[in-house]
């Protein structure tokens, strides 16, 4: 009998399999794929505090073993992701997680204390990466000092654990880690899609009206892999992994690197199914291996 | 897993639908229009009973992460337990399904999309170009007993003009076959003379699928017309089922819309042309 619980020292999770934001709707969509209380927990689709419309068409193009998306965080703004949350968390008991999103720190900030409000919030996430919202695909997780700042401002209004999501776009990975782990923030996670470039050859053009997309999918799994392994060797908090993970071979492997737990993105839009599937992998894996929890490898790269 | 219907959102709008991820068993394949074009037979009783015209699935190509996102493909007919699905061979994933060999298992989630009304007793007008032709064969096939149906079905080439055995053995009234460099049926475009015929077949009712050019020009043209009048767009999607956003169109009221989950039919006079 294997045991899949995290504890994330704020939150025990009954497993670690949690879907990534942006590539789970609003949870409820999934529903006729299967009981959402079967998750670790989920995170629901980035939220600023107005309506966005997102970028114009086109928002996705395939690529090997990937996909480059600038969809710009389209959503229906903070109002409604109320009424969302309140609807989710009666259909069910898995831990819900708001991921926050601002054009200036004062927004996240005042959405951080908006969602603290929610008793049916269990976690925030905040998201400083996105590289589809400023032309450039510039972000707050690019830069160290702005991060800090960010985090600590948040942290003073939010009532509730906080989860800084990191960008891959940075030199050095351990720099902003650890500037969000002195701020303040109570988990990290990463990583959020690399910056990429589809050019349209005849028109001679990017393909995207924002210039640069962000690449996901198993193309990127040994680069978020890595980035990973070097975050969770930077700070003591846990950090949430993920990028392309395609199975529960592959959520092993960001356990071993060092995660605490893992987030499944780019599968959930190919496989509704997807999650049920990795936490029964996960299971069979760790039955194979002779590992009875994930504590027992966690970390343990060598 | 056990299919079951459900509530959901889709864009503030809530729809009670069915739909599964299942992998069907392919039972015939064949190349109607020639080597560009692929006729998918699938068995699966859920999802043919529960299809509707106008829907679509989203269609896993080949076995591995490379082409990774499924394929969205219109429904071009029903029975009790198969549907079929017919497409133009485009790139990579289209290839791939049209490499399968029957017995294969193709992995198939659906039915996706609002599909077309229902309609008693109109005089509905289809006009389709090329492979748009594929959710307007599904509507005559399910309510050509119910109304008079015509048709205009308009191609470039003999090529890309086909079916056409299934589509003469459809219940309708009229059928207007054209491409336009004249190699098979009248010479001219889909959209030729369509405003005479609403006028002279009395059209209450308009549905059309084509390349955006056609539609464009059928937005103007028809807008004047008192007919009612609807269209299936055609989109890049990562994955049909409302989550991801990246198949919007833009619409008249400067709002985008989920192709996939807010349509694929919409009101011909909302979408905005690209200029």
């Amino acid at each position: 009998m294997v045991d899949l619980s995290v504890d994330l020292g704020f939150i025990r999770l009954k497993n670690p399999v949690i879907p990534a934001s942006g590539t789970f709707g609003n949870g409820e969509e999934f529903r006729p794929f299967f009981d959402l209380d079967i998750l670790g927990a989920l995170v629901l689709k980035g939220i600023f505090r107005n309506q966005r419309p997102g970028n114009p068409p086109p928002r996705i193009r395939e690529t090997a073993a990937g996909l480059l998306n600038s969809i710009g965080l389209a959503g229906p703004g903070a109002a409604e992701m109320q009424s969302i949350i309140r609807r989710l968390a009666a259909m069910t008991r898995a831990p819900l997680i708001v991921n926050i999103c601002g054009d200036d720190d004062e927004e996240f900030a005042e959405l951080a204390e908006l969602f603290s409000g929610m008793n049916e919030v269990a976690l925030l996430e905040l998201n400083i990466s996105c590289p589809n919202v400023r032309s450039g695909g510039r972000c707050p997780a690019q830069d160290a000092v702005h991060t800090a700042r960010l985090v600590r401002m948040v942290k003073r209004r939010a009532r509730k654990p906080l989860i800084v999501k990191l960008s891959p776009n940075v030199p050095d990975i351990g720099t902003i880690a650890r500037a969000a782990e002195e701020a303040g923030a109570d988990a990290l996670s990463l990583v959020n899609t690399f910056l990429g470039l589809a050019v349209d050859l005849p028109a001679r053009r990017s393909v995207f009206a924002n210039f640069f997309a962000g690449l996901s999918g198993p193309a990127i799994k040994p680069l978020a892999l890595k980035l990973v392994w070097e975050a969770c060797r930077s700070v003591r908090i846990p950090v949430i992994g993920g990028g392309g993970i395609m199975n529960g071979r592959d959520a092993l492997e960001y356990i071993l690197v060092g995660s605490a737990a893992i987030q499944i993105g780019t599968v959930n839009l190919i496989e509704p199914g997807a999650a049920v599937r990795i936490i029964a992998e996960i299971e069979q894996e760790m039955e194979m291996l002779g590992i009875h929890q994930l504590d027992e490898i966690r970390g343990r790269l060598t | 897993m056990a299919p079951t219907p459900i509530l959901y959102s889709g864009g503030g709008k809530w729809h009670n639908r069915f739909m599964q991820d299942e992998w069907c068993p392919l039972d015939e394949i064949s190349h109607p229009g020639g080597a560009g074009y692929c006729l998918l037979k699938l068995k699966s009783p859920a999802l043919a009973r529960q299809s509707k015209p106008g829907q679509f699935v989203m269609v896993q190509a080949g076995s591995g992460y490379d082409p990774l996102l499924r394929r969205p493909l219109g429904i071009l007919k029903c029975d009790d337990s198969h549907f079929w699905l017919y497409f133009q061979i485009l790139g990579r994933g289209t290839s791939e399904l049209a490499s399968l060999k029957p017995g294969d298992r193709v992995r198939v989630l659906g039915p996706l999309g609002n599909g077309f009304s229902e309609y008693h007793r109109q005089r509905i007008l289809l006009i389709a170009g090329g492979r748009g032709i594929v959710p307007l064969f599904f509507f005559a096939q399910r309510f050509a007993a119910d109304n008079e149906l015509f048709l205009i079905y308009g191609a470039r080439r003999r090529q890309d003009l086909n079916l056409l055995e299934e589509i003469a053995a459809l219940p309708i009234q009229e059928r207007i076959l054209r491409s336009e460099d004249g190699s098979s049926g009248e010479k001219g475009m889909a959209t030729d003379g369509v405003t005479d015929l609403i006028d002279s077949r009395k059209i209450t009712v308009t549905l059309s699928c084509g390349p955006e050019a056609m539609l464009k020009w059928l937005a103007e043209g028809l807008s004047v017309q008192p007919t009612e009048n609807w269209v299936s767009l055609e989109a890049m999607m990562g994955c049909g089922f409302g989550i991801c956003h990246s198949c919007v169109a833009e619409f008249i009221d400067g709002r985008y819309r989920k192709v996939c989950q807010d349509g694929p039919v919409f009101r011909l006079a909302e979408v905005r042309w690209s200029t």
